[in-house]
């Protein structure tokens, strides 16, 4: 197993569920609303299809998707950040399909009012504030590093060491 | 309860299988979580883009790595430290791959610089509380258990810990004082590993007198074969083989003087091995030849010839510094410390290092523009003219004599 699958195992391992995610997000829009959702939700989730691929299964794709939707839930286009943190999860993707996701997330986001859409980025930042601290956050640590002091100049002209003279007249 | 992680310790798990709780040792290598860290590769030395992309990825993964090692709680991050042997090796190539301030400089890229200094953070994090058996009042390990894991995981040895000094020691000197100052009075085995590996340090020596065609005789008093005779000196050397002995003398000095600073107490177990006289007439064989070879090579490129010289010439104060610390921990300080009655052995100590490192005439005359010497033998006489006057005039007076010859 190489470690770009075992990252991405670990950082897929969250405690936001796909299904807490539909969920939430059902609960908090109205009726009427709901089938236009359903149809983005959709969207999201094949986005999620075309990038994760279908080796790993369901899960896996689900996973992705929540993966997706923590990636754009604050972006209003695909970036380079972007870009950079989807290939390193899953390797090479087809752009159509963030640009999908990107805008499914932003459709979703855009129906949820500003208290909803913290909720929910609280929901998936759970997982982290169940750790623990960080050990040494209040280090003050330097990055100061040992450097080629300065020196004298290179003698071109004439040997200088000769004419140095030291007294040893104690 | 407190949580001193001693053999005994057992802590209950639900097995994961049977979903039944179980009593394990608190550390075993079962309670390690599969991590897989990867070896750190340094900076590529072209900004080639997917090189540079193929170095930020593995940054990445360490960097990630190391967070989640420190969220750990004491005892799992104590089971990772001591049984994921790929978190050991990720750190030994960091510390031992991690560019150096004084090496050859290239255009580095922002991100990479970035992404530099977020590992180095961490990996001193974590050093640091590997370092530390007493995490909180709730979380420790006893002190003779501590000494023992670091010490039988190889969690530290005396490369690392150099290592540690070169990359740390200049923003976090204190810390990275009472870090290592910790471990050595945690596990004194940690001297005898220091005492083993002097001699290894004066063979680099030997090795790069070998490569100036240089040979100090008292080093290797065995016969030269005839076909080693035949050798070149740095001003015949190929341009490619100065630069790197001249590299390779200036992060060895860098690198020693880096530890000896930041873990002076250290300098006893050096003069164990008459270190003082050693690095003397090293610096006699070596300095002279190496600066008349830059000065007189041939150079195309005069931004190389600068840099040698400026490496040089750095190389040179780091082994006087490096002498003037020996000096000053295994005689002067104690001659300061020490009643009238126990001062008599660090003042015969002294004579006699100056009576060595008088035959050494370039490397005490610029110990001498460093440190003079007039002020230590002042506070010499001020310690101990009333117990023997005449010896130390007397020597003072052939120290004198020597210096006119």
């Amino acid at each position: 197993m190489n470690k770009r699958t075992k990252f991405r195992e670990h950082v897929l391992q969250s405690d936001l569920t796909w299904k807490k995610m539909v969920h939430f997000v059902t609960d908090s829009l109205d009726k009427k609303e709901q089938q236009a959702l359903n149809e983005t939700l959709k969207a999201l989730l094949h986005a999620a299809k075309q990038i994760v691929g279908t080796d790993h299964g369901q899960e896996a794709i689900e996973s992705g998707a929540v993966f997706l939707f923590k990636i754009f839930h604050n972006r209003d286009c695909v970036g380079q950040e972007e870009t950079k943190a989807i290939k390193q999860m899953f390797g090479p993707f087809p752009s159509t399909s963030a640009t999908a996701a990107c805008r499914a997330t932003c459709y979703i986001t855009s129906r949820l009012t500003e208290q909803q859409l913290e909720s929910l980025v609280q929901m998936f930042e759970e997982k982290e504030e169940n750790h623990r601290g960080c050990f040494g956050k209040n280090v003050t640590f330097s990055l100061e590093m040992y450097d080629l002091e300065d020196c004298e100049e290179l003698p071109l002209n004439g040997d200088a060491d000769a004419e140095r003279h030291v007294s040893f007249d104690f | 309860t407190d949580h001193d992680y001693h053999h005994e310790l057992q802590v209950q798990e639900k097995d994961q299988a049977t979903g039944k709780l179980h009593s394990l040792p608190a550390l075993h290598p079962s309670r390690m979580a599969e991590r897989f860290f990867v070896l750190y590769r340094p900076p590529p030395k072209t900004n080639v883009p997917a090189l540079v992309e193929e170095f930020l990825e593995r940054a990445h993964f360490i960097a990630q790595d190391l967070d989640w090692l420190l969220t750990l709680p004491h005892d799992k991050f104590w089971c990772q430290v001591i049984f994921d042997e790929t978190l050991q090796k990720c750190l030994d190539s960091y510390v031992s791959l991690a560019p150096r301030r004084f090496d050859e400089l290239v255009d580095t890229p922002t991100s990479v610089v970035q992404m530099q200094e977020c590992l180095q953070r961490r990996v001193f994090l974590v050093f640091l509380r590997m370092s530390t058996h007493k995490e909180s009042r709730e979380h420790f390990i006893t002190p003779t258990v501590y000494g023992e894991i670091v010490y039988n995981n190889f969690l530290f040895d005396i490369p690392k810990i150099l290592d540690l000094c070169v990359l740390f020691g200049k923003g976090n000197s204190s810390l990275l004082s009472k870090m290592i100052e910790n471990i050595f009075k945690q596990q004194p085995s940690y001297y005898s590993d220091l005492e083993e590996t002097v001699p290894t340090i004066l063979q680099v020596f030997n090795n790069i007198l070998g490569e100036c065609g240089l040979q100090d005789d008292r080093a290797s008093p065995e016969p030269q074969r005839l076909a080693e005779k035949i050798r070149v000196t740095p001003s015949e050397m190929p341009l490619q083989e100065l630069k790197d002995v001249v590299l390779y003398l200036c992060d060895t000095c860098t690198t020693l003087w880096a530890f000896l600073d930041i873990f002076p107490s250290s300098s006893q177990t050096f003069q164990k091995h008459n270190f003082l006289s050693r690095l003397a007439s090293f610096y006699e064989l070596v300095v002279t030849e190496l600066e008349s070879a830059v000065k007189k090579g041939k150079f195309e490129d005069r931004s190389l010839q600068m840099d040698l010289w400026r490496r040089l010439s750095h190389s040179r104060r780091k082994m006087v510094e490096i002498a003037h610390i020996l000096i000053n921990q295994t005689c002067l300080q104690p001659i300061l410390e020490s009643s009238y009655e126990t001062v008599h052995p660090f003042v015969e100590e002294f004579l006699e290092i100056f009576t060595t490192l008088l035959q050494e005439r370039r490397f005490i005359r610029d110990y001498d523009e460093m440190f003079p010497v007039d002020e230590d033998v002042s506070l010499l006489q001020q310690a101990s003219s009333t117990l023997y006057p005449f010896q130390i005039t007397y020597r003072i007076l052939n120290v004198h004599d020597s210096k006119n010859c």
